[in-house]
């Protein structure tokens, strides 16, 4: 067999459909089996738009004048499956006469496989948004019962070290005639109006620094200076307190319910940390959380008291009044006062300030 | 956490040649085929990637609800839910699945008959 024989014996088998166009009039010339396994077996006269239909003729002829070469796709269904055939023409000259060889490669697989990428990776997109929104509402959760860098230590460590804070001042706040009041409103009323009360204790102790630890019924427990400290500590729990009061009295102006308030501030050392295991929560301790909790005790309603630590620190900015002595724990008597922010007070005229 | 077959059988490289051999031979089938006779290929490919991910516990899962409405519209008898049963078991054989885990997806394929057979 001579070797143009054999050339065109491999020519005629191989799995690439090959044709060769007469260029003038867009005719076959020759094409070999997998060419007329794909798209049938050309006429003599058949043109290249009469087997393909959706082909852009003058674009091929301007690109093959212009580059030499045209690439461009078909599809088409065998029985039920769809195949994609890419198309690449080349011009040449045989004996002068222009012509194209046309060169066909299946790339049904590769369209398949492209399918499958896009099909795939839009399942796992839409995994990894529900597990990212899942993952910030746990983080939003958590946020809620732990200071932003407690839980930065939790997430990374799993376990948080109790710290001492020292020093801070701490805020307690709880309800008067709230056992009364749980006894004769539908709890329902009692949980909205106390959201909604916290909601903006939250909001106004954010202003001024304060961190809310924790809610118990009726009490409200916030602290200045932790996890950061904060030199101005005193004084952010002092104005948090008289703001409290004031955005108590506004409300009980308009709404259905009265809510007559207790708060005292103290300040000193404090331990922060998460205790349980199972159902753990951040939480703090320690002799100014308890002198504060003394304080409240015996406070007026709709006033705030302090100890004499904090009265000193806020000094000039409020006012204080002596309440009398007090056991504020460990056994010893303290003096605490009723404490106003100056420019609540009413204001008398014709005195000097 | 569990290992769902998806992750033991290699992950999405090796799920998708279980995807694309039964996509050939559903095709070739001569009475599933048909119901693939005008739908686009993105489109079988889609459902065949989601069918089999679902089944091994990769990351597509569907309701009860959303299989039963979107085979509402298919005539689908006890025979081709037989024979797409059938080709589903030998083709994860041919890919090296073990007979125990080839019969637990069967299963969990056969739990869905009566929300496909209509």
């Amino acid at each position: 067999m001579s070797i143009e024989a054999i050339n065109e014996q491999l020519l005629r088998a191989i799995g690439v459909g090959v044709a060769l166009l007469d260029l003038n009039e867009l005719t076959f010339r020759f094409h070999n089996d997998t060419f007329s396994e794909w798209f049938g077996e050309p006429d003599p006269a058949a043109r290249l738009s009469d087997l393909f239909a959706a082909l852009d003729v003058e674009a091929l002829r301007r690109a093959l004048t212009a580059d030499g070469r045209y690439a461009t796709e078909t599809t088409f269904k065998v029985k039920r499956r769809t195949m994609t055939v890419a198309m690449d023409f080349n011009r040449a000259l045989a004996s002068g006469e222009p012509i194209a060889v046309l060169v066909c490669q299946n790339i049904t697989r590769i369209k398949e496989l492209e399918s499958m990428i896009d099909s795939y990776s839009m399942m796992v997109e839409r995994n990894t948004r529900e597990i990212k929104r899942e993952k910030e509402q746990v983080e939003k959760l958590l946020l809620n019962m732990m200071p932003r860098p407690v839980y930065e230590e939790y997430k990374t460590f799993g376990v948080v070290t109790p710290r001492l804070y020292d020093p801070v001042s701490v805020l307690t706040l709880d309800f008067c005639g709230f056992g009364g009041m749980v006894s004769t409103l539908d709890p329902g009323v009692i949980v909205s109006e106390l959201n909604d009360i916290y909601s903006a204790f939250d909001r106004i102790g954010e202003q001024f620094g304060c961190e809310r630890i924790k809610t118990i019924g009726d009490a409200y427990i916030t602290v200045s200076g932790m996890p950061d400290p904060a030199p101005e500590h005193a004084l952010s729990v002092a104005n948090a307190a008289v703001r409290f009061l004031r955005y108590l009295n506004q409300r009980n102006d308009s709404h259905p319910i009265q809510w007559q308030c207790r708060i005292g501030i103290s300040t000193g050392a404090v331990i922060g940390s998460v205790v349980g295991v199972q159902k753990y929560i951040y939480d703090v301790f320690g002799p100014a959380v308890t002198r504060a909790l003394r304080i409240r005790g015996h406070t007026e309603p709709m006033t705030v008291c302090a100890d004499s630590a904090i009265a000193e620190l806020i000094g000039s900015r409020f006012s204080r009044v002596s309440m009398g002595m007090f056991d504020l724990g460990g056994g010893n008597r303290h003096e605490i006062f009723r404490t106003e922010a100056i420019a609540d007070q009413p204001k008398v005229y014709g005195l000097s300030s | 956490m569990e290992q769902t077959l998806f992750q033991k059988y290699g992950g999405f490289s090796k799920v998708s040649r279980m995807v694309l051999d039964l996509y050939n031979r559903l095709l070739d089938d001569d009475d599933i085929g048909p119901f693939f006779d005008d739908v686009d290929m993105a489109r079988i490919v889609d459902h065949q990637t989601k069918f089999i991910s679902s089944l091994l516990g990769g990351p597509a899962s569907y309701s009860d609800d959303q299989i039963s409405r979107m085979h509402q519209h298919l005539e689908i008898n006890a025979r081709h839910f037989d024979i797409l049963s059938k080709i589903l078991a030998e083709t994860l054989a041919d890919h090296g699945m073990s007979p125990e885990d080839v019969e637990a997806v069967v299963n969990s394929f056969e739990d869905r008959r009566k929300l496909i057979v209509g």
